[in-house]
């Protein structure tokens, strides 16, 4: 009898964890770059009792159990900006970056020029080139980035030609569901998850690309949470009721 | 429940966004005005279930996990330094810059800022200034009995004296540039300081190094786009309204969890 409840409690914890993704994708409906997370539930059926009287199918009990949350990995809309430092992959690959602990990637290529002429990220850390980092020099001007990523500028010396810069990396991945979110719009590798050279994907210049959360799909799923959480609440408190009666009467001692 | 949490860092996260649209609206007529854009990240990742960790002892591991992230966070307003358009004034020392370089002025304490509003005056001593009255760099000092003060593209200030039929150059103001613009720190007044993270200042001339050229009788507008001003503005608003709805799905789930038994 008890089982009813614990079915219901099950779904609930379910349901508030998958309000929690819900809401972290809705606070980053802004995000340049961020890729949403999509929950993923499964059945998870209780074993069968050894030392049981009861036969029949009404014997097993299946319970909600959160199976795993996936990263939309699919195309933000890319908005204009004409700023010659924000740059958009047409594609499934990503930035490498140099972040504290190692090599990072990232969607969100909205960059910027540090002290020393680094291109680097809004957080300051270096974006890698096929060769290191991409150096400007001071008087460059007119930067441009092709679709391979290459940058040119204009040197102050020479304004007639086209100098190099260098190559923006651009890392793609066999399996990039196996890659980690680890905040700041960046993603990790796991250990034997390795990045190779994008061949198909393009870099476009003065463009970001925008976060992917869906917001008419996230509201939708909400409310479809809270509806959910809310009549399994009301199934709970029905379930208590009929013990609470079943106590009653089981109770009443006739005279 | 956790979610209250994250909705609200998304409110947060919003409100300032709207405040930058605001700053930028509020400066769309502002001289060398350089608009911002508020930018976010990703607050950190909680993985319940990490991503690779093994399923069983057969070696099998998880495909995927489960990553419950924590909201959002600004990481940055930086300014986007591109070109502003020109706008005719024929005030004979009003200098728009086309190109790199900002002004360089010299402040009251002493120190440099430097700015992209070339709308300058003459103070009683005949010194080039700032609106503010702080002088541009170098000093240049334009004679009392002086006329047809012409500014070239490379920043000469020249004048006719009386009784000479030839120009006089009295000056050339300089510019500087910086490797990051963008890492200047506003100070208000149309004014930029350097910081660490703008890079040494490189004082040079107009039309040399790629620092630009000059404008006599021109000032640059600010860079603010009224329509994409407004499509952010849209999009802010919206973001917010969807985050106080999480709050207040949130608030309804707990509100039925303790209605659950009477």
């Amino acid at each position: 009898m008890e089982n009813t409840l614990l079915v219901g409690l099950s779904k609930q914890v379910a349901l508030e964890r998958q309000l929690d993704v819900i809401s972290n994708n809705i606070a980053n409906v802004n995000t340049s770059g961020f890729k949403a997370e999509k929950s993923i539930f499964e059945e998870y059926l209780r074993t069968n009792a050894h030392e049981d009287n009861f036969v029949g199918a009404d014997k097993r009990v299946s319970f909600v159990q959160d199976r795993a949350t996936w990263h939309d990995l699919a195309q933000g809309s890319t908005q204009l900006t004409n700023n010659p430092l924000d740059l958009t992959i047409d594609g499934d690959a990503f930035f490498v970056v140099q972040a504290q602990g190692g090599e990072r990637y990232t969607r969100n290529g909205s960059f910027q020029i540090n002290n020393t002429g680094q291109l680097v990220t809004t957080d300051g850390n270096v974006v890698q080139g096929t060769a290191g980092p991409i150096t400007l020099q001071p008087g460059d001007s007119d930067l441009t980035v092709s679709g391979d990523g290459t940058v040119t500028v204009r040197e102050a010396g020479n304004p007639q030609a086209n100098s190099v810069r260098g190559k923006i990396r651009v890392a793609s991945f066999d399996r990039p569901q196996q890659l980690v979110k680890s905040g700041s719009n960046l993603f990790s590798a796991p250990a034997g998850v390795n990045a190779a050279q994008a061949t198909t994907s393009r870099v476009i210049q003065g463009a970001v690309e925008k976060s992917n959360v869906s917001s008419v799909g996230e509201m939708t799923k909400m409310l479809e949470v809270m509806r959910t959480y809310t009549s399994i609440a009301q199934i709970l408190q029905q379930q208590n009721d009929l013990q609470k009666t079943a106590i009653e009467r089981l109770a009443e001692v006739p005279a | 429940m956790r979610a209250l949490h994250t909705a609200a860092s998304g409110m947060l996260a919003q409100e300032l966004n709207v405040q930058v649209i605001a700053n930028n609206i509020a400066n769309m007529r502002t001289t060398g005005y350089k608009k911002q854009t508020a930018q976010f990240q990703d607050l950190l990742y909680e993985h319940v279930r990490r991503i690779g960790a093994q399923a069983s002892d057969q070696g099998t591991i998880l495909p995927v996990g489960i990553d419950i992230g924590g909201g959002v966070k600004t990481v940055g307003t930086p300014r986007s330094m591109s070109q502003g358009t020109l706008a005719q004034t024929g005030n004979d020392l009003d200098i728009a810059i086309r190109g790199e370089g900002f002004f360089k002025i010299l402040l009251p304490s002493g120190s440099f800022a430097y700015t992209r509003d070339g709308s300058f005056q003459l103070d009683a001593q005949g010194r080039v200034v700032t609106s503010q009255g702080n002088p541009v760099q170098p000093t240049i000092t334009i004679p009392q009995n002086a006329s047809g003060t012409t500014i070239n593209a490379q920043g000469q200030i020249s004048v006719t004296l009386p009784g000479q039929t030839a120009a006089t150059v009295v000056g050339q103001i300089g510019l500087t540039r910086f490797i990051n613009k963008a890492g200047l720190l506003s100070i208000g007044d149309n004014l930029f300081q350097e910081t660490p993270a703008s890079g040494a200042p490189q004082d040079g001339l107009a039309g040399a190094d790629g620092a630009g050229d000059m404008q006599q009788g021109n000032l640059e507008q600010a860079n603010v786009e009224a329509v994409s001003e407004m499509s952010d503005l849209i999009a802010a608003q919206r973001a917010y309204e969807m985050n106080s709805k999480v709050v207040s799905a949130a608030d309804q789930m707990l509100q039925s969890t303790s209605g659950m038994f009477r």
